[in-house]
């Protein structure tokens, strides 16, 4: 989620993803790690699209999900054979909260591998695979999801874990490393800066805050509730 | 000179000669003695053919539509469908619009003009409506088109939008009654007590009127989006197929329909798949298929189980691992299924391919046709523009020897089972000029374009052919290219 300001141009986006699958299509020399990430990164783009429209094509949904499916099984299956490492190495999880942020984002490939969602690039849990944002949406109970389709096609990505994952977390860890400007509300923050490559080293991203109102100082504090507030923008995302 | 297809219509050409047999005149039977001697064409090399092997020539016969360059949305032709003749061809668009035009009856005066389709009859078969309870918008576009056979003098037809389908019945009225006793002339009532004398009312001829009436209307059955309709072989049932259900109906009954597929699962998170296409079997009335968004097709028999959730056979062939990509899944859903008239194949279509299927034999089809192979190293820029999703048609000819399918470019293209040999089309306005052959048209892929070739860059994915109908005994097709609808027949010597 973007904060006030800041402006996502809908146009730049479609050049840029226009020029990606081109680049997909006619490159042999991409790599298939990063070939994967596009589609992947399209196909949630996707979803995210439909799922803003009131009634999403049930046939295209069930399509794009059986995509998104099996790249991340594939995923899977090649990081359960190779040790897991941070984020860089884990692109695919932190698009999950791109595409779930703000749909359209440009997605810089070649530099997305060091992607700025750095949340999710933080300790891996067991299950590091890329997360479904939508879903936390699924409640089943509900028919009138279930009529909708679209939204219920993504049930067997486990998402229930993502709210509660940033729970677990000390807060203080994380604001170690990282930049969670992004995700302020509207009624907090500040325009962003333009996302850089975090150095997940450097202490650098809590220097980099844009003009808050409170002093640097303060600035872990309003990170902390920033974060407990994330879980409830979150639900309301895709919840709504 | 411009080669085309083998001709399917059984016109003999030369009558009373067997399949494959030469035909020699011998100098001696000749009364006149000519030494002429004839050597016959090779025959035909399967049933049904004429029996001289000559190309079809495409020529252009008329189109329908605006010329104008801004198309409005409504006009898009969103199916063609001929009737069980041949004498009628309808349309349906987005706008709710049904357009039946009749052949006209052929001329002695210009007999190298085969009829002509004039419009016949126009009505709006379906309005958008508005679900309150879901907030939702239905669109009014007609899905389908499908024909019942004629029965008496009136026509009837089936339309579907997303979620009811009608009955139309189009008639034709060239008489009315004149000199009622209760209502004058201008239809308003009389006053009884000034009527004194009785009389009996005649028939007047008058300009014939083609009216078409709703005569039924199947609603409030379909939770998802219908996709096919198909008449039964018994001419009494129908059925309607939905993203995941499919329904039988009775014609005369509208409040209850047989849900007689449900592919739904219990938990909506388990759905990976959905139906796309269904077709009632041409003479066997228990038999039905549907195809699916996995590439499958599932023949099931309706006297085995109310609830047809099993199927009596499975198609599908086993992927090939050389043409796996990420999108291997999404081109293998298939758009459309249609039975051969003969009731022994089926043919399907997916995204960059057409089947022809041997009923008896479920593990991969019998015939694969390449219709753009040259987009399977575009599927990434077909995703992202959505085109990946279009739902191409396909269609048999009268004598299932020759199968035709659209493409992008305003491509269509032709490939005859026999001769193994194809074509390709274009329906536009350029080649429009009564009786003008139809061009072949080709795709480069790659190095050298030829003159008159087109590079697969240029190609214009907007202008899309997915809508195509071929008549039942005839060489003569109808193409529909986004608003206008091309009618092409082959060239009569």
């Amino acid at each position: 989620m973007l904060g006030r300001g800041l402006k996502r141009k809908l146009s730049d986006y479609e050049e840029s993803m226009a020029g990606l699958s081109s680049a997909f299509d006619s490159s042999r020399s991409l790599p298939y790690p990063l070939k994967r990430q596009l589609v992947l990164n399209m196909c949630l783009t996707k979803l995210q699209t439909y799922k803003m429209l009131v009634e999403p094509n049930l046939h295209r949904s069930v399509l794009i999900a059986n995509t998104v499916r099996q790249i991340q099984e594939e995923m899977r299956q090649e990081s359960s054979q190779q040790p897991v490492n941070i984020c860089p190495g884990i692109a695919p999880a932190s698009h999950s909260y791109t595409g779930m942020e703000s749909p359209g984002i440009p997605l810089q490939l070649p530099s997305g591998v060091e992607d700025i969602s750095p949340p999710t690039c933080l300790v891996p849990t067991g299950d590091d695979q890329p997360k479904f944002p939508e879903n936390t949406g699924l409640k089943l109970e509900d028919d009138r999801q279930d009529l909708k389709g679209a939204e219920c096609v993504f049930g067997s990505f486990e998402i229930s874990n993502s709210t509660s994952y940033l729970k677990d977390l000390a807060i203080d860890d994380i604001f170690e490393d990282i930049d969670t400007s992004m995700y302020d509300s509207d009624f907090c923050c500040p325009p962003l800066m333009p996302p850089r490559s975090p150095s997940l080293a450097t202490e650098e991203p809590l220097k980099t805050f844009p003009s808050c109102n409170s002093s640097s100082a303060n600035n872990i504090q309003i990170c902390r509730t920033d974060l407990s507030e994330l879980d409830h923008i979150m639900e309301i995302l895709v919840g709504s | 000179m411009c080669r085309g297809l083998t001709p399917t219509a059984p016109l003999p050409k030369s009558p009373g000669r067997a399949r494959g047999e030469q035909r020699v005149i011998h100098s001696q039977d000749d009364a006149l003695g000519s030494a002429v001697l004839a050597v016959a064409l090779h025959g035909a090399m399967t049933p049904g053919f004429g029996s001289l092997m000559q190309d079809v020539l495409w020529c252009f016969s008329q189109v329908k539509g605006t010329t104008d360059t801004g198309v409005t949305e409504s006009d898009i032709i969103s199916t063609v469908e001929f009737n069980h003749t041949g004498e009628l061809l309808a349309t349906g668009d987005k706008g709710g619009r049904v357009v039946i035009f009749q052949r006209e009856q052929e001329s002695k005066n210009q007999p190298h003009r085969r009829g002509e389709y004039n419009v016949y009859s126009t009505f709006q078969s379906h309005e958008p409506e508005f679900d309150y309870l879901k907030s939702l918008e239905i669109e009014e576009k007609i899905n389908k088109i499908r024909w019942l056979p004629q029965q008496n003098a009136a026509y009837f037809l089936l339309s579907t939008n997303d979620k009811t389908v009608k009955l139309w019945k189009v008639s034709e009225r060239d008489k009315r009654p004149e000199g009622y006793n209760l209502k004058d002339e201008d239809g308003r009532l009389r006053d009884p007590s000034m009527i004194t004398v009785l009389r009996v009312p005649v028939l007047r001829p008058m300009d014939l009127m083609v009216e078409a009436t709703p005569r039924r209307v199947f609603a409030n059955a379909h939770t998802y989006h219908i996709n096919s309709i198909s008449v039964n072989s018994d001419y009494e049932t129908y059925m309607s197929a939905d993203d995941l259900r499919i329904n039988l109906w009775n014609f005369e009954i509208t409040n209850q329909s047989f849900n007689i597929v449900d592919i739904k699962p219990a938990n909506m998170e388990e759905l990976t798949e959905v139906i796309t296409a269904a077709e009632f079997h041409p003479h066997h009335c228990n038999t039905f298929v549907y195809s699916s968004s996995k590439g499958t097709i599932r023949l099931c028999d309706m006297r085995t189980a109310a609830l047809c959730d099993r199927h009596a056979k499975f198609f599908e062939e086993p992927e090939d691992p050389s043409n796996r990509s990420f999108f291997s899944e999404i081109i293998s859903s298939i758009s459309d299924v249609k039975f051969s008239h003969s009731g022994r194949y089926i043919m399907t279509r997916d995204y960059l391919t057409v089947k022809v299927w041997d009923l008896n034999m479920e593990n991969r089809p019998i015939e694969t046709y390449q219709v753009h192979d040259y987009l399977r190293s575009k599927l990434c820029s077909l995703y992202e523009n959505d085109c990946i999703f279009d739902k191409f048609e396909c269609v048999w000819n009268g004598s299932d020897s020759v199968i035709m399918t659209g493409s992008y470019n305003n491509f269509f293209r032709m490939f005859d089972r026999n001769t193994k040999r194809d074509v390709t089309l274009e329906a536009s306005r350029e080649n429009s000029k009564p009786r003008a052959i139809l061009k072949p048209r080709k795709v480069c892929v790659g190095g050298k374009r030829r003159k008159d070739e087109i590079s697969v860059d240029s190609l214009d994915f907007s202008k899309k052919i997915l809508h195509t109908a071929w008549h039942p005994s005839e060489n003569i097709i109808a193409v529909a290219a986004t608003n206008n609808l091309y009618i092409f027949q082959d060239k009569v010597n």
